[in-house]
C-alpha cells in the first residue's frame, strides 16, 4: 500500500518536475526570440539600461533615444528595463545587495552618496576628462555631483534638471491688479489679495501631506539666503529667519488656502490649481503637462520662487538626475560610449523637450524649443544667473530621507492642527539632522 | 395597513434598501473606472465631470495594450498564475490530507508552524530570494516567481485544503476501500468529488494572489517582456502624469480574468467558504 502511494506520489512530482520544466522550455525560447543576434558575433556587447522613471511618457522617449544608439553602434544592444517611479530606489537596493546591477542607469542625485559608498558605481572622472563636449554640460551640476560623495569623484553625469518655482494664475492677477509676486512681502500680498472665499478661491495651496517637507524646505531656504544646511555639526534648520517664515507661511492656513491642505499630496495640490480653485502653487517645472491639459496657455504661468530680501535666486542643489555606470559592467567602454550619447547635444535636447524639463548641455539651451518654452526659460533664468544660492542639502546621510518623510510631513500637520510651534517644530527637525551628522562622522572619524 | 404590504415594507427597509445601497457603495469605483477608460485624455480631467464618456474612445485600451504592453505582461501573468494554481492544489491537497486523515508526532506544532509562515513580512524576503535565484540562475525567469508563490501560498492552502477533507466523513473513504480501492484510488474516486468547492475556493485565492502581486514579481524579475500585470500598471503612475485613461483601461483589462473566474467559481466559492468555517 506504501509503496503504492510512494510510487503515485514519485510519479505526480514527476508530473509537477515536468510541468516546471514546460513553463522553463517556454521561457528560454522566448528568451532567443527577444535577442536577436547581431552580425559580427567578435564584438557583440549587450548593456542593460534602468530607467528609474518609467511609464508611457517616458519609456517611448528611451526607446527612441536606444535606438538611435543602437544604429550609429551596430555591435551594442541595449536593453531596456523600465522601473516604477515609487519602487526604483527599491529595486536598485536590491540589485546592489545581490550584486546584481545593470550596466548603465538613470540615477537620481540624491541616490549618489549612498550608492558610491555601497560602492556600487564606476568613478567617470577619467572618462569624463577625456570627453570633447565636457564643457558643455553645466559645471555646477558637475562639481555639486563630486562634493556630495565621500571619495569626491564623478558618477554621474547630469542630463536633466528640475526647479521649484510657483505656478501662478496670471488671468485672475491681471483680474484683480495683483502684482506678479518678486519678493517675500509681496508673495504674501498677492495671496491675500487673490483670495476670495465667498467664491470658492483662495490665493495659495500648502502641500500639507506626503512629499510637503521638500517643498517647505526649498521654500525656506529662499526665504533666508542661507548656503549652508549644516555648520560646524550645526543645522540651520532652525535658524530665526526660518522660523519667521514658517510663521508667517503656516498662518496662511485655512485663512487663504483650503482646509483640506493639511493632507495634500502632489495631486490633490495640483488639481486645486488646474481646477480653478487656487491662484497661485509651488511645484517645479515637472508639472507644466498637467497644467496644460487642465488650463488655457493664458491661464498658467510659471514664476520663479522670490528672492531674498538681498535681491538672490536660491535653488536646492542636485535637483538634477544622471547617468550611472555600475561597477560590475563588463564593458565599461560601451557602457560610456552610451553614457555620453545619452549627454549628447542632441540625446539631451530630444529627451528634455519631451519631457519638459531643463537640460544640462549648453548647446541645447540655445534651440528654438527652449526659446519658446516660457517656464524652462523661467527655471533657466534661476540657474544662469551667477548671483543665484545653491544650497546643499545633506543627500549623504542615510537618514536623510527618512528625517524628511516622518519627522517633517508629520511635523507639518502637528503645527497645521494647532498641535506643535513652530519653533518647536525646528528644533525637533533640527536635532534629527544634526544626530545623524554626527553618528555620520564618527562612522568616518571627520 | 395589512399584514402583507406591512412585510413588504420591512423588506424594504431591511434588504432592499440596504442592498442597493452597498451595491452602490461596491460599484461605483468599478462604473468609474470602467467610465474613465473609455474616456478622452481631456475629458478625464476636465470639470464639471461628465457621468459617461462624451466621445467614448478605445485609444486608452490600445494605448495600455500595444504602447506599455500590457499583452505581454497579461500573457507573464497567466503562464505565472495557472502554473502556481496547478502545483498549489496537487501539493496543498496531498498534505491537507495528510492532516486529516493520519495521526503523527507534532501534528499541532507543524500546523501552528504553517500559520507562523503567514506572519513574516515578504519585503524582509526580498534580498535573500534575490540572491538565492540569482545563484539559480532563474532571475528573470517566470520559474521564480511561480515558485516563491507556491511556497507563499502552500502553506495556508493546505490548512484550508485539511478543513475541507475533514469535512469528508472518513466512512466514506472506508467503504471505498473495503470495496477493493487502495488509498489514492480513493482519494480520487471519493473524496476529490466531493472535494470540488475546496479545490475551486483555493484556485481562486492563489490565481487572484499571483495576479495582485507586484513587489517581488517586479524585484525578480530584470527583463522589460517579463514583468507581469500589476509592475505594468504602477508605470502609469509617475509623480508628473498620471496617464487616468490607460491607467484605468489597464485595471478594467486586468479584472476581466478575476471576475470570469469568480462568476465561474461563485457557487462552488460560497459552498467552500462555509465548508471551511465549518472545519
Amino acid at each position: 500500500m506504501y509503496k503504492k502511494l510512494s510510487k503515485t506520489l514519485l510519479a505526480s512530482s514527476m508530473a509537477a518536475a515536468l510541468l516546471l520544466a514546460g513553463c522553463g522550455g517556454q521561457d528560454s525560447a522566448e528568451k532567443s526570440n527577444a535577442a536577436p543576434k547581431k552580425d559580427d558575433p567578435n564584438e557583440e556587447v549587450t548593456l542593460t539600461f534602468w530607467d528609474e522613471n518609467a511609464g508611457p511618457q517616458r519609456t517611448p522617449i528611451w526607446e527612441e533615444l536606444i535606438k538611435r544608439f543602437e544604429e550609429e553602434n551596430p555591435n551594442i544592444d541595449v536593453e531596456y528595463v523600465g522601473l516604477p517611479k515609487d519602487s526604483a530606489k527599491t529595486k536598485y537596493d536590491a540589485a546592489i545587495a545581490a550584486n546584481d546591477t545593470p550596466d548603465v542607469g538613470s540615477v537620481q542625485t540624491s541616490w549618489l552618496p549612498e550608492f558610491s559608498l555601497r560602492d556600487a558605481l564606476l568613478p567617470l572622472d577619467s572618462y569624463f576628462e577625456g570627453w570633447d563636449q565636457k564643457d558643455k554640460i553645466n559645471a555646477g551640476a558637475i562639481d555639486f555631483n563630486k562634493d556630495i560623495v565621500n571619495d569626491n569623484k564623478l558618477y554621474g553625469i547630469p542630463y536633466t534638471q528640475n526647479l521649484d518655482i510657483l505656478w501662478v494664475r496670471p488671468d485672475w492677477f491681471k483680474e484683480k491688479g495683483t502684482k506678479i509676486p518678486e519678493t517675500w512681502d509681496e508673495f504674501f500680498t498677492a495671496i491675500e489679495e487673490q483670495t476670495d472665499k465667498a467664491n470658492n478661491r483662495y490665493g495659495y495651496t500648502i502641500r500639507g501631506g506626503a512629499g510637503g517637507s521638500f517643498q517647505l524646505q526649498r521654500l525656506m531656504y529662499a526665504y533666508s539666503g542661507e548656503e549652508e544646511y549644516i555648520k560646524d555639526g550645526k543645522s540651520t534648520i532652525n535658524s530665526p529667519e526660518h522660523a519667521e517664515f514658517l510663521k508667517k507661511y503656516f498662518a496662511l492656513y485655512k485663512e487663504y488656502t483650503p482646509k483640506s491642505d493639511i493632507t495634500n499630496g502632489y495631486k490633490e495640490m495640483i488639481a486645486g490649481f488646474d481646477t480653478g480653485a487656487v491662484a497661485m502653487v509651488q511645484h517645479n517645472i515637472g508639472s507644466f503637462g498637467e497644467h496644460s491639459e487642465a488650463l488655457e496657455p493664458d491661464q498658467f504661468q510659471a514664476i520663479p520662487l522670490p528672492k531674498t530680501p538681498d535681491g538672490k535666486y536660491v535653488a536646492e542643489g542636485g535637483n538634477t538626475i544622471g547617468v550611472s555606470i555600475f561597477k560590475d559592467t563588463e564593458h565599461p567602454e560601451a557602457a560610456w560610449k552610451f553614457t555620453s550619447f545619452l549627454n549628447s547635444k542632441e540625446s539631451q535636447s530630444y529627451w528634455n523637450q519631451e519631457v519638459g524639463q531643463i537640460p544640462t548641455n549648453a548647446d541645447v539651451l540655445e534651440e528654438a524649443w527652449v526659446k519658446e518654452s516660457p517656464h524652462i526659460q523661467t527655471a533657466f533664468k534661476v540657474y544662469d544667473d551667477p548671483n543665484t544660492i545653491l544650497y546643499k542639502p545633506p543627500f549623504y546621510l542615510p537618514e536623510y530621507r527618512s528625517i524628511l518623510d516622518s519627522t517633517v510631513d508629520s511635523g507639518t500637520q502637528a503645527v497645521l492642527s494647532g498641535k506643535m510651534s513652530v519653533e518647536d517644530f525646528l528644533d525637533e527637525w533640527a536635532t534629527a539632522v544634526e544626530e545623524a551628522q554626527k553618528k555620520y562622522d564618527e562612522h568616518f572619524k571627520k | 395597513m395589512n399584514r402583507k404590504s406591512q412585510q413588504k415594507f420591512d423588506r424594504l427597509f431591511t434588504l432592499n434598501i440596504p442592498i442597493l445601497a452597498m451595491l452602490i457603495f461596491t460599484l461605483f469605483p468599478l462604473y468609474w473606472t470602467i467610465n474613465t477608460a473609455f474616456k478622452q485624455e481631456g475629458e478625464i480631467v476636465q470639470r464639471p465631470l461628465s457621468y459617461l464618456p462624451v466621445s467614448p474612445t478605445i485609444d486608452n485600451f490600445v494605448t495600455a495594450w500595444t504602447n506599455v504592453g500590457f499583452s505581454t505582461y497579461f500573457k507573464n501573468s497567466l503562464l505565472v498564475g495557472v502554473c502556481t494554481v496547478l502545483i498549489v492544489l496537487v501539493l496543498s491537497t496531498l498534505s491537507g490530507y495528510a492532516l486529516s486523515r493520519y495521526k503523527f508526532k507534532g501534528k499541532r506544532p507543524f500546523l501552528l508552524m504553517l500559520l507562523c509562515t503567514q506572519f513574516i513580512p515578504r519585503s524582509m524576503l526580498i534580498i535573500p530570494l534575490f540572491i538565492i535565484f540569482k545563484n539559480m540562475g532563474l532571475i528573470s525567469n517566470p520559474l521564480s516567481l511561480i515558485i516563491t508563490y507556491a511556497a507563499v501560498e502552500i502553506p495556508f492552502t493546505t490548512v484550508l485544503m485539511n478543513g475541507f477533507i475533514s469535512n469528508v466523513p472518513r466512512e466514506l473513504e472506508e467503504a471505498a476501500m473495503i470495496d477493493g480501492c487502495n488509498r489514492l484510488q480513493a482519494i480520487r474516486h471519493v473524496i476529490f468529488p466531493l472535494l470540488i468547492p475546496g479545490i475551486v475556493a483555493t484556485s481562486v485565492f492563489t490565481f487572484i494572489y499571483t495576479w495582485n502581486e507586484f513587489l517581488l514579481a517586479l524585484m525578480l524579475t530584470n527583463q522589460q517582456g517579463r514583468f507581469t500585470l500589476p509592475v505594468g500598471l504602477s508605470y502609469m503612475m509617475g509623480e508628473f502624469n498620471i496617464n487616468y485613461g490607460a491607467l484605468a483601461a489597464g485595471s478594467v483589462i486586468a479584472l476581466i480574468p478575476a471576475i470570469i473566474l469568480f462568476a465561474y467559481a461563485q457557487k462552488h466559492l460560497v459552498n467552500g467558504m462555509g465548508g471551511a468555517v465549518k472545519g
